[in-house]
Parts: structure tokens; sequence; C-alpha cells
């Protein structure tokens, strides 16, 4: 049972995929934007914070998912 | 494992006993050294030849107040010292682990009280600004078909709030503590400056942030 448990809370983790590849493409794009226009990088900056923040937000329910299965369901 | 629970510092013995958790005890220390602060720092301010720390302070809060109305736009100026205070509020209480506290914020009935605030804000914000009636009539917009939708993003903006403030604080704490059983010495430094004092102020600030959009969103 302990073995399933933890092989669900590790797929779970699995959200941490999207997340990674969301906020490389962001940050990526970022580097180019301020690249182009060196002198809107505040902006760039603030909503570059914003996407980061929302993409990041599926990894974290990824692992709040994760400890609610082992904390829960043991 | 332990360290993941939220424990209860003390009981209040009337109706029966009321548990009263670390958060709200670390809460309280928090609420004790702002206010001091506040009182301390706001004393002997003068017009003419300011002092030292009136000019950083005055630095400080103007900068604040800057950031947070950038983000909230000209007509929610009334919402900017709230949206301050929590600021300010999550920014010390995610920093707290330092001084070896457990953060208030990794207890998840803290970060839903904050959601809660929030998304109260957030519709009165809408009522005052467009009245009862648009206000209802905003649920059906663009097309009618969306007003499930629309209701149910009442529960969601809350519930991706809490969530997000909670599993990053947690996430941090976890991992801070993983690190101090492997290697005790010097390695945690520069974790620590990572995870404690960055990720900590990032996520205060993602939080201002949204909420502030939010209310720009339902004020528009």
């Amino acid at each position: 049972m302990s073995t399933l448990l933890a092989i669900g809370a590790g797929i779970a983790v699995f959200t941490g995929v999207g997340a990674g590849i969301g906020i490389g493409v962001a940050t990526s794009k970022a580097a180019e934007a301020i690249a182009r226009q060196p002198e809107a990088e505040s902006k760039i900056m603030k909503i570059l914070m914003l996407g980061c923040a929302l993409a990041e937000a599926t990894a974290i329910y990824g692992f709040v998912i994760a400890l609610l299965i082992i904390i829960f369901l043991k | 494992m332990e360290e993941l629970n939220c424990e209860t510092a003390f009981t209040i013995p009337i109706f029966g006993g009321i548990d009263v958790g670390e958060s709200v005890v670390v809460s309280w220390i928090i609420m004790a050294v702002l206010v001091l602060l506040s009182i301390v720092l706001t004393r002997n301010l003068k017009v003419e030849n300011p002092g030292k720390g009136q000019l950083l302070l005055e630095m400080a809060v103007g900068g604040l107040h800057g950031m947070v109305n950038g983000m909230v736009g000209e007509k929610g100026k009334r919402y900017v010292p709230y949206l301050m205070t929590v600021l300010v509020y999550i920014g010390f209480a995610n920093v707290i682990g330092l001084f070896g506290f457990k953060p208030p914020t990794k207890d998840l009935t803290v970060t839903i009280a904050l959601a809660g605030m929030s998304i109260v804000l957030i519709e009165f914000a809408g009522i005052r600004e467009k009245g009862t009636k648009k206000w209802l009539k905003s649920f059906a917009e663009p097309v009618a078909i969306m007003t499930p939708f629309n209701i149910l993003e009442i529960l969601i903006k809350p519930l991706s709030l809490c969530m997000r403030l909670f599993g990053n604080v947690l996430g941090a704490f976890v991992i801070m503590e993983l690190i101090k059983i492997m290697v005790p010495i010097a390695l945690p430094v520069p974790f620590s400056l990572y995870f404690d004092i960055f990720d900590g102020l990032i996520q205060a600030y993602v939080f201002v942030f949204l909420t502030s959009l939010f209310i720009k969103e339902a004020i528009e």
C-alpha cells in the first residue's frame, strides 16, 4: 500500500515538467524582448514575474496534491 | 515528517477549550513587532531638517506606495493602504523562518484567511464601483453562457491564491529542513538566502500583485 502511495505522489509531482517548460519559454522570450528593447526592461520584468508566478502555480498544485496523498491516505 | 504538522501552542480553557495554533502565536509576534516598529519609527517626525532615519523611512514607504499604486491603478487608490499592509505582513511572515520560528504562512488556515479577505475585498470593490445591479449583470458577460464559469471564478481565485502561497512556503520549508538534516554546516546558508528571503518576498509580491490585478479588473 505504501509503495502505491509513494508512486502516486511521485506521479503528482510530474506536473513540475509543465511549469519548467513554461517558465523556460517565458524567460527566453523575456531575454529576447529586453535585448530588442532595453528601455522597456522594468515593464517586461513585471510581466515576466506574473507569468512565472502563474506558470509555477501548476507545479505547486502538484506538490500540494502529493503531500495530501501522503498525509491523508496513509 | 513532524516538521510538517501545525502544532497547537496552548488551549484557552473556555467553551470546552479553544485551540490556539502556533501560527497564530507567531502572527501575534509579527503584529507586535510591526506595531512597535511603526510607533517607534514615526515618533519625532519633522517637516524641516528631517533626520537620516526619517529620510530612509520616507523612501521605503514612498517606494512601497508607488509600487502598489502602480499595480492597482488610479481608480483603486483607496485600497492601497490595505494592500501595503498585507504585503508587509506576508513579507515578514515568510522571512521569519530565518529567526527560528515556523512561518505562519506554512499553515493552510492562515493563507485561507488571507485569500478570503482578498476575495471579499475584490467583490466589495466591484459592488462599490458598479452598484449591485451592474455587478450582478457583470456575471453574464461577455455572453450569458459564461455565467457558471464566472460564478466558479469566485471560488477558484481565492483557492489558487491560498494554495500558491501555502505550497511555495511549505515547499521551501521542507527543502530547507532536508538540507539541514543532510549537511548542517555552511551549505544551508546560500539555500536559505534563496528559499527564505528571495522566494518569500517574491511570493508576498505575487500575492499582492494578483489581488490588485483582480481588484483592477473588478472596478473597470
